[in-house]
Formats: structure tokens, C-alpha cells, sequence
């Protein structure tokens, strides 16, 4: 039984003793993409991209499928409350999300909430690990996850429709359309999610009050050929979300968030022989109005709108060369009733190459500096390397200097911005070793990163919390990723199991950071049958402290899901579905104070046609 | 199949990280006994709900987590903002709680819990039978702050709302009458209410200078320090003492500090002042009307980086310091400053209740 060759391994990697990091092995069909970085220059690094199956047995916000299938470590208010992913020992703040290309972090507060993204809006969800900034700019400390839309030039016409259901009154739908033609090619994608959230707190006598929520999001993407070697594009992503802010433990609430925020890119590419010029410009705008009491016209609020300009142009020396140039103009103009009113305008330019002298060996190069007009900002690198060592063994390495911007939040909030702040930035370097062997792949990777110039609120002389570039961080660990497919007959098993093992402290410290696990391991494994498909997954989360002397900390849980799907043939197929989410009922916390739910319910019905 | 056998494997493994991670809740059962010390309110951090209260016996023994969170079936809340106590009982007020937790004061034995009615509850005083605590209202509305009434006696909260202007902090109450300080929440006050406890109305305002952090009464005087604006304000002022006549509410005397600074923990005993600016602790003689240029002694040297926490009791000065995310210091000095004790409480210890 091949299940055998696997369960050892994963013992042992369970034991620390073997870990690993996922490679990308997807293929990429001939279609059009926005983020070509991601696909060109990322060979040094490891990618994992999870697919629509993975995606569709998953849960309508990023952070339960990203949170059940990577190595990324998800701070989560409670059930759709805030969530900010991290990996490697990082904050949310040094996690960049790449939206076709264009990093989304709020300009606020630095980061994504991932209840504020539907997963089915995406077709593609890929997860660079390590570090980016050369590429992505601020942020791609811990590495990066990327949101894109596909669009190819072939003749079709599907549409989708999905509802869900679930407990606590949670309804969720989504319709999707694509079509295309060799000239044209279109892929709209409209979601509404929405439920009562009032799950009793497992423990206590309490109630999840005031966690009602709903949004609605549109994600567009349009494709139109030109000639032979024009190609002009259109990305427009719109999310309104209103959200209460549930309770916790021992605060009630009566707060409302209501956050609207419109993403738009143009794209013109040009193929001319060897030489490929994309020209690109983005408008942002995000906005949110904070209720205190939701029942009062009483609100803050705050609005940043981005605008940017980005020239892209690459030129292919032969097969093996590949240079790429970025020249990048961005400019934030923020208002709000708690920050100064700040425009600040940011250039960078890139250079990238990628050479594979041969069939075994591909190295690459990057550079960026940006000219800013409110910090110094240093000199970014990356240097990567990729040696097929044999038939089943491949080894990268890469190293890079990264960094993050302060926040408008960091250098105006009224009353303690500080608007004297420099960017956190780290030097950091990684070994990954992939292994590859009869349907199974294991990756194990091993990193360190040197962090400088971190910032953390400290009191100033009058006695006001503000933040400071004092901080220093080490953090080392590894990570892991095994998967594993088979198909015999008419049944498949898929397996996906990650591990990841973090070590992060303050120097001078031997306290782990505050939210960031030692371990965090999960394992989904899937078995279909013709129409049936079953599926196990599993979380497993190591303590987590929320003070910075380790003296109090939320205890390490597990939490599982089943779920199955039977595909009917009528229309285009059609398929049921079935979860439970919290299988055992387990008693868990993610952040102080916020327990999840109990065990929980979801039914869905997909339509294709 | 051997799925089972699969699963299995994770399960155990996932358990052996579980064994594997230390477990720090000792949860010790409190003792009980609390007289004959000083008892520590700790804030906790923000919305994580990990207010607590500490005790400090006269021998300087601590005893960390008092309230039993067992008895009550939830943790004592979020952000610990003060403690009055009055009679055998403790009133623990829990600002994002919004809540007054009572219990009694030397066994912390739980009596009541007042959980509606406090919206944004700040500092309690007593006066005549009744518990007066100063109340923000929603925090962004301006026009509904007020000053929410306990009875003593059934330890109940009345129906009874004395509207207040923005942001009502510390509390006092003085010849039938309630002073309260409006440093002014989420904007910026710059008053002290009269309250006529007869009436349950504001009888006079009077002006001092901008954020006017703390208040004390002696000898028929009113001391009010305030912090002045502070360096994001339109404009910076220095902090101020007023001296206010308690028998006319007249202002006698304004002292504006040097150089800009921004003082704050007004407290006055055995007729002398004490206040802090920054880490520093400075001390002058009640009937002073210049103000020493020169600290009493500076904190920092006991590593404090801001102080959190500040009286002065009977031959000894206590300063309560840490950060939100880490076990707060209490630090005790002699009246000259020379330290003392250097004792380990909650997190971001709040204020220090005489408990003798």
C-alpha cells in the first residue's frame, strides 16, 4: 500500500528531524498573467500554489484555506474578525499580499486582513516564501502571497454558481462567469458572504455577540488582444465589507467596521521578439469608518487613495538569459480623522536576471533602490541559486536584503505617530532541498533572518506611547512541505502535509516573539472514487504567547475538518458538498481573550453550466 | 486502508508537540487574606482581557492574581482602571469591561458584579452612601459622558445619570460635593466639575489649565494638576498646578511648570507634594508656590522606562512601571528616593489601594 511510503516520513518529520518546503509543480497552461515576476523570477525560492480543488473544499475566506494548507500562521480575532497572516517568525506587517503584481497591504496599518478577501474570487492563490522586497517592495520579509487572475485566449463559455450554508446562519454565494475567444478573454467573479456569528463560546457562558457580519466583492479581469503583439488588460477588484467586532472574553461590544476599498489596474504588454515591454498603472482606494457603538451616527474613519505607475520591460538575450528592468512611480495620498493629512510619493527602480548557463543550474540576480521623499531607504538585493543535484534531489539557495515601510499609522496617527521612523529592513538567507520521488514531494528548508531597525511603541519622554526603531529580531527555523498524489483505478489520493518549526527573539532575549509558534503543523488528505470525494484536515497550532516575557501564552491546539463531495452529471456538473469544521469539538483560542466555535456545519451545492 | 493508521500518526504527533510545550497557567489558589498591605490594580493590555489585581503586604510579600477568576467563571476583564474602596468592600472598575466588579477588600471574596449601565466606567469615588464613578459614554460622542451612581447599601446600580462634560476622570468627594477632573477622553479638557450630591447637578465649572490628570484636597485647599497640551496639540503648553479655595471654588493660585514639561500623579501627603514628569519623581513642600527645578530622584536607574503607577503612603513611595505585554515592577523608595524593594505584579500596574 502506498500509504506506507508516506507515514513514515511524516513521522519523522513530525520528530523535527526531517523538513521541508513545497516547490511549484504546477504547470502553467499558456494564458496571460499580470504578477510574471512570480512566474520568472522565483525559481530560487520556493512556491507553493494551491489550485481550485484545494481552494473549492476550503472555506470563502483565505484564511481557513491558507491557515489548513500552508505554512503560514494566521492571528485571527475570532470566527471573520480580523486576521493577519505571518510566516517565518514575522509580523503581519512583514507579509506582503500581491494582487496581480500590486502589493495591497493597507497603507494603515501595514497589513491584509484576510477576512476582508474571498478566496473564490481568485483562480490562482500562490504562496512565495522568504524573502521579496526586490520585487514587491515593502513587506516580503516572511514572504509573500499572491491573489491573481488567470485569463487565457481560448473558446469558452462557463459560468458557475455556488451556495453555501452553514451554522450561525452563515450563507455564502458566488457566481463566476468566464469567456473567451482568441481575441478577447473576460472572467468576472461576484461574492456575498454574510452570517450571525453568534457561536457560543465552548467554556463559557457567553456568546460571540456583535460578531454579525456581511460583504460583498466583484473581482473583474478583462483581456483584449489587440494584434499579434498587443495586448491591453483591465483588473478590477471591488470588496465592501460591514463587520462588527465581536466580543471578547470579557469585553463587550457594540463596534462596527464598515471598509470599502476598490482596486483597478490597466495593463498594456507588448511582445516585440525578444523584447517585452508592459506598461502598467493602478488606482487603489481604500476606506473604512469605525463605529464605536454601532446604533449612533457617531464614526472615525480614514481613506488612503494609491496611485501607480509602473514600466516593465524585459528582454530575452537567448532561453537561458533573461533581464528584467522596473522603473516604479507610487504615490499615497492618506486622510482620517485620527491622522495628519499626508501625500508621500515613492520611485524605485529594478533590475532582475535570471540565467541558466545549463539544464541543471539557473541562478538569479536582483536589485532596487527607492527614492522617497519621506525615509532613507536602503539598497535592496537578491541572489538565488537553483542546482538540479540529481533526478529526485534539487537544491536552492538564496539570500536577500528586505524591508518594510512605516505605516501612516507609525508616522501620523494623531498623538503618537512618529514621523521620523525608517524602514525595518532584514538581511536573511535559505537553503531549500527538494526531493521528488514516484508522486511524492518533499521539500525542507532552512532560513535565517536578521532583523534591524524594528519597530516597537515605546514610552517617550513625556510619558507617550509612540513607536521607535529599537528593535532587533534573530529568527531561524525550517520548514517543511510533503505531497504526495496517486491514482489507481478509478480512485486518487492526494496527501499535503506541512510542517514548520520558528524560533524568533528580540536580542538580548530568550523569549519567543509574541504570536509566533514554535510548531505549527498541518496534514489534509483526500481520497476520491469517481463522483465521491472524502477528506481529512488537520491543524495543528504550538503555544503562542501574547506577552513578550513569556509569561502568559494560549495553549497549543488541534483542530480537524471532514467534509465529502459527490459530483452530479447534469449540466456541466454539478456538485454537493458537505463539512464539519471543528470535528472534536475542541476548546481552542487563537488570539487572547477570542474563542472559536465548537463544532460546526456547511453544505454547499456548485453548479456548472 | 490504512487511513487510520494515517491519522493516527498525525494525531500522535500533534499530541507530542502538545506534551512537548511548557504550560505556564500555575493556578495556585489565592489566599484569601489582604488586609494589612497594599493591593495592585494591573490594566493588562487593550482587549486581551488580562486585567489583574496583586497584593503587597506590609512585609513586602506579593501575592500576583488575587481575584479568583474561578468564583466569578470569567477572568476579572479587560483593562483594570481603578479601585475604591469603601466600607468592607472593593469596587474594581474594568474599563473596557464596562463593568464594576465588587468584592470584599481583605478576602476578595466576590459580593456583586455590575455589568449594565457603566459605558466606558473611569474612577469611583464615595460620598453619603452612594459610589459615584465617572463614565466616557461611547468614546467618540462628546455629549454623553456622565456619572453613574451605586447604591452603598444594596450595591446596586441606581437609574440615577449626572450628565457631565467630555471626558470625566478622577473623582474626589469633599464636604457633601464631587470634584471631578475633565482631562477630556478622546478630545482635550480643560475643567473640574462641581457636583452638588443633594441635587445630583453640576454647580460649577471651574477653568485650570489643559488635561487636568490628577486632583487632591487638603486643608480646604484644592490641588489640580494638570498636564498641559501636549506636543501634537495646536499648541504645546506646559502643565499647571491650580490651587482652588474649597469653601468658594474660587481659583487662588496658578503655577505653570518650566521648560514645557507635562507632569502628572499628583499626590500629597504629610504635607508635601509629589508628582512624576517622565520617569522622574519630584517633591516639594505643600505650601510652595515655585516648583523644584530639580527631581527628588529619577526611576531610570531602576531601568523604569515610563511609569504607570504612582502614590506615596506612609514612609515609603511606590512607582508601578512595565510595558502592555510583560509582567509590570513596583518599585518602592524611601521618601528621600532611596530604593527599596523591586517587586514583580500584573501587567501595567494601574494604581496602589491602602489596604490597612
Amino acid at each position: 500500500m502506498t500509504l506506507k511510503q508516506f507515514i513514515l516520513p511524516f513521522f519523522l518529520l513530525l520528530c523535527h528531524t526531517l523538513v521541508a518546503q513545497q516547490d511549484s509543480i504546477v504547470q502553467l497552461k499558456e494564458v496571460v498573467i499580470s504578477d510574471t515576476q512570480l512566474r520568472d523570477f522565483s525559481g530560487t525560492q520556493s512556491v507553493q500554489k494551491l489550485n481550485d480543488s484545494v481552494i473549492g473544499r476550503n472555506a470563502a475566506s483565505l484564511t481557513s484555506l491558507l491557515q489548513y494548507n500552508t505554512v503560514i500562521y494566521f492571528k485571527e480575532n475570532g470566527l471573520g474578525m480580523v486576521s493577519s497572516p505571518s510566516f517565518r517568525g514575522s509580523t503581519a506587517q512583514q507579509t506582503a499580499v500581491i494582487w496581480n503584481g500590486i502589493n495591497i497591504n493597507s497603507q494603515f496599518n501595514g497589513q491584509t486582513d484576510f477576512n476582508t478577501l474571498n478566496t473564490r474570487d481568485f483562480n490562482v492563490i500562490s504562496v512565495r516564501v522568504g524573502g521579496g522586497s526586490v520585487i514587491y517592495g515593502s513587506s516580503a520579509i516572511g514572504g509573500s502571497i499572491h491573489l491573481d487572475n488567470e485569463l487565457a485566449f481560448d473558446n469558452k463559455f462557463t459560468n458557475e454558481l455556488r451556495t453555501d450554508y452553514g451554522s450561525y446562519n452563515t450563507l455564502g454565494v458566488n457566481y463566476k462567469v468566464a469567456t473567451a475567444t482568441n481575441r478577447f478573454s473576460t472572467n468576472v467573479s461576484i461574492s456575498h458572504n454574510s452570517s450571525d456569528n453568534d457561536y457560543k463560546f465552548p467554556g463559557y457562558n457567553v456568546r460571540n455577540d456583535n460578531g454579525q457580519y456581511k460583504n460583498t466583492s466583484l473581482n473583474a479581469a478583462f483581456a483584449y488582444r489587440l494584434n499579434a503583439k498587443n495586448v491591453l488588460r483591465l483588473y478590477s477588484y471591488l470588496f465592501n465589507g460591514e463587520r462588527h467586532f465581536a466580543r471578547t472574553i470579557s469585553a463587550p461590544s457594540r463596534s462596527l467596521y464598515d471598509d470599502t476599498n476598490t482596486r483597478n489596474l490597466l495593463e498594456w504588454t507588448g511582445n516585440y521578439n525578444r523584447f517585452t515591454s508592459r506598461l502598467k498603472v493602478a488606482y487603489l482606494q481604500e476606506k473604512y469608518k469605525y463605529f464605536e457603538d454601532f446604533a449612533t451616527d457617531s464614526f472615525t474613519f480614514g481613506q488612503v487613495k494609491t496611485f501607480i505607475s509602473r514600466y516593465d520591460a524585459t528582454y530575452d538575450f537567448s532561453s537561458k538569459l533573461k533581464l528584467n528592468a522596473i522603473a516604479d512611480y507610487t504615490q499615497n495620498n492618506g486622510e482620517g480623522s485620527d491622522i495628519l493629512n499626508h501625500k508621500r510619493n515613492v520611485g524605485s527602480g529594478s533590475l532582475l536576471m535570471k540565467h541558466a548557463p545549463t539544464e541543471r543550474f539557473q541562478y538569479e540576480l536582483g536589485i532596487r533602490k527607492e527614492i522617497k521623499n519621506a525615509y532613507q531607504s536602503p539598497l535592496l538585493f537578491s541572489a538565488g541559486a537553483n542546482v538540479g543535484v540529481a533526478k529526485f534531489y534539487s537544491l536552492k539557495v538564496n539570500a536577500s536584503r528586505n524591508f518594510r515601510i512605516p505605516t501612516y499609522n507609525d508616522l501620523y496617527w494623531q498623538g503618537s505617530g512618529n514621523p521620523n521612523l525608517k524602514p525595518e529592513s532584514s538581511y536573511q538567507a535559505e537553503v531549500g532541498n527538494v526531493f521528488s520521488y514516484a508522486g511524492a514531494t518533499l521539500s525542507v528548508t532552512g532560513y535565517y533572518i536578521k532583523l534591524r531597525d524594528m519597530l516597537r511603541w515605546v514610552p517617550d519622554s513625556g510619558n507617550i506611547w509612540r513607536p521607535e526603531n529599537v528593535g532587533k529580531v534573530s529568527t531561524y527555523g525550517v520548514e517543511s512541505v510533503l505531497s504526495y498524489q496517486k491514482q489507481f483505478g478509478h480512485s486518487r489520493v492526494t496527501f499535503n502535509g506541512t510542517y514548520a518549526y520558528t524560533v524568533s527573539r528580540e536580542d538580548g532575549s530568550s523569549n519567543q516573539l509574541m504570536y509566533v509558534p514554535k510548531h505549527k503543523a498541518t496534514a489534509a488528505l483526500a481520497y476520491a472514487y469517481k463522483n465521491i470525494s472524502v477528506y481529512y484536515r488537520h491543524l495543528f497550532t504550538g503555544e503562542v504567547f501574547y506577552t513578550t516575557d513569556s509569561s502568559a501564552g494560549i495553549d497549543p491546539y488541534n483542530v480537524s475538518a471532514i467534509g465529502a463531495e459527490y459530483t452530479f452529471k447534469v449540466l456541466k456538473g454539478c456538485s454537493l458538498g458537505a463539512q464539519v469544521s471543528n470535528l472534536y469539538n475542541t476548546e481552542y483560542l487563537n488570539v487572547a481573550s477570542r474563542p472559536m466555535p465548537g463544532r460546526n456545519y456547511n453544505v454547499y451545492l456548485n453548479l456548472k453550466f | 486502508m490504512k487511513l487510520n493508521k494515517l491519522l493516527f500518526t498525525v494525531l500522535a504527533g500533534s499530541l507530542f508537540f502538545v506534551s512537548c510545550s511548557s504550560d505556564d497557567d500555575n493556578t495556585t489558589t489565592p489566599s484569601g487574606a489582604y488586609a494589612n498591605g497594599v493591593i495592585v490594580l494591573n490594566q493588562g493590555n487593550f482587549t486581551s482581557g488580562n486585567a489583574s489585581v496583586s497584593f503587597i503586604s506590609n512585609a513586602f510579600a506579593v501575592e500576583n492574581n488575587i481575584f479568583d477568576a474561578n468564583l466569578l467563571g470569567q477572568p476579572l476583564g479587560d483593562t483594570g482602571q481603578d479601585i475604591g474602596l469603601n466600607g468592607d468592600f472593593a469596587y474594581i472598575v474594568v474599563n473596557n469591561s464596562h463593568k464594576v466588579e465588587i468584592v470584599n477588600r481583605y478576602t476578595f471574596a466576590p459580593i456583586a458584579s455590575l455589568q449594565t449601565g457603566l459605558t466606558n466606567p473611569r474612577y469611583i469615588t464615595f460620598e453619603n452612601g452612594k459610589g459615584y464613578v465617572t463614565c466616557w459614554g461611547v468614546g467618540e460622542i462628546a455629549a454623553d459622558d456622565y456619572i453613574a451612581v451605586i447604591d452603598l447599601a444594596t450595591n446596586t446600580l441606581t437609574s440615577t445619570r449626572i450628565p457631565v462634560a467630555e471626558g470625566p476622570e478622577k473623582i474626589i468627594a469633599e464636604n457633601g460635593k464631587l470634584y471631578v477632573a475633565h482631562k477630556g477622553g478622546y478630545g482635550m479638557g480643560t475643567t473640574i466639575s462641581v457636583i452638588n450630591t443633594t441635587t445630583n447637578t453640576v454647580e460649577t465649572t471651574i477653568e485650570v489649565g489643559a488635561i487636568p490628570g490628577s486632583l487632591e484636597a487638603e486643608d480646604g485647599t484644592l490641588y489640580v494638576l494638570s498636564e498641559g497640551y501636549p506636543y501634537y496639540a495646536s499648541t504645546e503648553t506646559a502643565g499647571r498646578l491650580t490651587r482652588i479655595n474649597l469653601s468658594n471654588n474660587r481659583v487662588v493660585a496658578t503655577t505653570d511648570f518650566p521648560n514645557i514639561t507635562h507632569p502628572s500623579n499628583l499626590v500629597i501627603e504629610d504635607n508635601a507634594m509629589y508628582y512624576t514628569i517622565g520617569t522622574a519623581v519630584y517633591k516639594t513642600d505643600l505650601l510652595n508656590t515655585t516648583l523644584p527645578i530639580t527631581p527628588l530622584f529619577n526611576t531610570s536607574a531602576q531601568s523604569v522606562t515610563g511609569i504607570t503607577a504612582f502614590d506615596v503612603e506612609d514612609d515609603h513611595i511606590y512607582v508601578g512601571s512595565g510595558s502592555y505585554t510583560a509582567a509590570g515592577k513596583v518599585n518602592i523608595y524611601s521618601l528621600t528616593g532611596a530604593p527599596q524593594q523591586s517587586l514583580t505584579v500584573g501587567i501595567a500596574p494601574a494604581g496602589f489601594y491602602f489596604n490597612n
